[in-house]
């Protein structure tokens, strides 16, 4: 459970947490330009050498580059590009097209829904039961704040559907369809975001199933089946880095009471303590959009991505200094109690209590 | 025509489903700009051809923009776009060479002062070499050059001579023939800019009668007083035009009233940037929404956001507490302070976050 830490040790976090974020603020500059250009850079070749693979995907080995090249292009936009900009990473640049608020990205999650729904929402309120809507994307049990239900047996299922239409999911989010079932609002409310979810939905769907596979119609089946992969296996990735960064075993979770009038100090304290980081090489970091450093992401939104890196054996530190949990783990052992989470909780209270007690 | 236009049309919905942006052109700009730097769609690309000097502050650069330029009329600005320290500025610059310029050899010249303690100034001083390659906005500014022959007065003040430059030497083309003066003031004869084109003009040129007033030199009578429109033959006929800083436009705007110039006879163009305001100025001042055409006096313990949301605006916001962005906006005109850091802005243009920027002085923000 959460450290009780007294409110002065919380403003002294807080002000130790800012002098970081005060010194990388300074040294922005020339380095971090380069090192966007050069990922967008990356991205464009990326694709376009997807593009033009795709249709010469009737000789195995040039398809499996085809949907590779363009897989990667997709996660690399979404998770280091999309993803860092559209947070307001790189609005010091003054580049119109690097603009936190007028950024779109290659999902179908329109921008505006998700600088609303995750941007605000999600990093506002980070794992509070009730008001963090990311956690556990309603459709999955992850903690004993949410009652068990008979339902819940089944929501691995919901897991694998989620994590494989993930950009689907994401871009529905915001109808909150559980509190349309539970009639607190009512479809008609959310006209105005089914009509841009369908108009980006469409022109998502426009794109890599009509007209790329039109465009090289006697190898139409070949394209499709490859962008259908492509977007595929961004979906995959992109979800098991997200769900690696909240629902490990530890990540902690928050009561709305918790927050109310919540100093600076409470609200790092919950993004330290509510975020879980995994190790990886440098391309692990780049290809998660380094959410690979969830708990640095949270603390500093807004600071350009791949400085978290450099800044992440400090921060650590301070998590020490203040007897926090600093959470992290390989990929592979952060993502194993990820689904241990998502299957204890789909069983009742007692079972999972047995269960726990008969692990430790 | 219009089915070229059609294809035209097409093609950019085309794009933007593509590549989900509103100039799908740019789309290709980052891999455009390694393979040739003058392809990119962004902007439009110049490439620097020489610097030269003009004074000891002030210098010369030839450009030889890209053809998607639409050239310009004498009297015309661009906005030059730089990256310096991996940030993008805009910054405001007349067109000191005469059309003819652009259409014999396709270049264009910007005539630069550095502006003591200014950034962009004198870093384009300083960094700007031969061969690299700025972005350029298409032309603006309506200095306009007179259609018929009229009498014309030009008081010009320091590097506000550029777009005086431009039109003398287009006017001399036209061979111009009503009579054109020049009250021309710096502070030695040593910062005189274009001193070459200048005295060629005057001495080739009989309708130009030149002025040089050296306001360090020769004292307190070279100051623009009456009796240098004393000197003006049939004053009051003249079409005027002023540029330079705003002292001298000030004075000379009175000046002019005072002999009877209507204000439909003068045109002017500014030139002043704005400064920043002393650090020790208090928070609060007023501030205007452009857009709303509003303006209401704040204290110094309200964000903008607040002081917004007063005013009957509704900008967008989501925490409030300077995390998610939701809130930034384009602050054009004034100084703010973040709340979070405490640092003040700078007094541009630039963007901000309206949940934790605290006005400091009078502020103009884009809602
Ligand atoms: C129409 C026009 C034509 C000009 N032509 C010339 C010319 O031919 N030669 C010449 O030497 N100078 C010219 N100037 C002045 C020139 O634009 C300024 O000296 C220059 O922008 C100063 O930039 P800086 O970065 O050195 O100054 P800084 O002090 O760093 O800039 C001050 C701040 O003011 C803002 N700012 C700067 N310029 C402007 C502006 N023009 N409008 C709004 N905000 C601004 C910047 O964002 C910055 O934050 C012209 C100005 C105007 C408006
Ligand atoms: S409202 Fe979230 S940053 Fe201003």
């Amino acid at each position: 459970m959460t450290q009780q830490l007294t409110q002065q040790q919380l403003d002294e976090l807080a002000k130790d947490l800012d002098a970081i974020r005060d010194e990388v603020r300074a040294d922005l500059g020339e380095r971090d330009a380069r090192y966007i250009r050069r990922i967008i850079r990356l991205h464009r070749t990326l694709e376009v050498g997807g593009r033009v693979l795709m249709p010469f995907g009737f000789i195995p080995p040039v398809f499996v580059a085809g949907v590779a090249s363009l897989g990667l292009a997709k996660i690399i936009e979404n998770m280091e590009i999309g993803h860092n900009v559209m947070h307001g990473q790189y609005d010091w640049m003054n580049d119109p097209s690097l603009h936190s608020q007028t950024y779109e990205w290659d999902t179908v999650c329109t921008g505006d829904s998700w600088r609303q729904t995750h941007n605000y929402e999600h990093h506002t309120y980070t794992n509070v039961i009730g008001k963090d809507r990311d956690y556990g994307y309603a459709v999955l049990r992850l903690s004993d704040d949410e009652k068990w239900h008979p339902l819940h047996l089944l929501q691995f299922i919901n897991y694998v559907m989620l994590t494989v239409f993930f950009q689907w999911g994401v871009g529905l989010h915001e109808l909150e369809s559980e509190r349309i079932r539970r009639r607190e609002i009512k479809l008609s409310d959310k006209k105005g975001f089914l009509k841009d979810f369908f108009r980006k939905g469409g022109r998502q769907a426009f794109k890599d199933y009509v007209f790329f596979p039109l465009l090289t119609f006697p190898v139409f089946p070949i394209v499709l089946a490859g962008n259908v992969c492509a977007n595929l296996i961004r979906n995959l990735w992109s979800s098991t880095v997200i769900f690696c960064g909240h629902f490990t075993e530890d990540a902690e979770t928050f009561t709305e009471a918790s927050i109310e009038g919540e100093s600076r100090g409470h609200w790092y304290l919950r993004q330290l303590t509510g975020s879980s980081n995994f190790t990886g090489s440098k391309w692990v970091h780049i290809l998660s959009g380094h959410l690979s450093h969830q708990i640095e992401h949270h603390v500093f939104p807004d600071i350009p991505a791949h400085r978290y890196r450099e800044i992440a054996p400090r921060v650590e530190a301070i998590c020490h200094k203040y007897g926090l949990k600093y959470n992290t783990g390989s990929f592979g052992k952060q993502y194993w109690t990820v689904l241990k989470r998502i299957g204890h909780y789909s069983l009742p209270d007692r079972v999972r209590m047995k269960l726990e007690a008969q692990a430790t | 025509m219009l089915s070229t236009r059609n294809t035209h049309a097409s093609l950019r919905w085309l794009g933007k489903q593509l590549f989900n942006r509103e100039d799908p052109g740019a789309f290709f700009d980052p891999l455009l700009a390694v393979l040739n730097p003058m392809w990119v769609r962004g902007f439009v690309p110049a490439r620097l051809l020489e610097v030269t000097d003009e004074t000891a502050d002030t210098r010369s650069f030839r450009l030889r923009p890209s053809p998607r330029w639409k050239g310009f009329r004498a009297g015309q600005h661009i906005n030059i776009i730089l990256e310096a320290d991996g940030v993008r500025h805009h910054r405001t610059f007349t067109v000191a060479s005469a059309p003819r310029q652009w259409d014999t050899d396709g270049t264009i010249t910007l005539t630069v002062k550095r502006h003591p303690g200014g950034r962009m100034t004198n870093w384009m001083h300083d960094h700007l070499t031969p061969g690299t390659i700025v972005g350029i906005s298409q032309a603006f500014g309506d200095f306009e050059l007179p259609e018929a022959d009229v009498p014309l007065l030009y008081i010009a003040g320091g590097s506000g001579i550029t777009p005086v430059l431009s039109h003398l030497m287009t006017l001399a083309d036209r061979d111009f023939r009503a009579p054109v003066t020049l009250l021309y003031y710096v502070r030695t004869q040593a910062d005189v800019i274009g001193a070459e084109i200048l005295y060629a003009l005057a001495s080739r040129w009989p309708a130009l009668t030149l002025h040089v007033y050296r306001t360090e030199e020769e004292g307190k009578t070279a100051f623009l007083n009456e009796s240098h429109l004393d000197t003006v033959p049939g004053l009051r006929a003249r079409q005027v035009y002023l540029c330079g800083p705003k002292g001298l436009m000030d004075l000379a705007g009175d000046l002019l009233h005072s002999f009877g110039i209507k204000d439909d006879q003068i045109q002017t163009t500014f030139f002043s940037a704005p400064s920043a305001v002393p650090a020790d100025t208090p928070l609060g001042g007023a501030v205007t929404f452009g857009r709303s055409d509003k303006t209401v006096d704040a204290e110094g313990d309200a964000p903008l956001l607040e002081i917004a949301e007063a005013a009957d605006l509704k900008p967008a916001f989501g925490c409030r507490m300077g995390i998610c962005h939701q809130c930034s906006c384009r602050k054009t005109e004034g100084t703010v302070v973040n709340r979070l850091t405490g640092k003040a802005s700078g007094p541009g243009e630039e963007t901000i976050q309206l949940c934790i920027s605290v006005p400091q002085g009078p502020v103009t923000v884009d809602l």
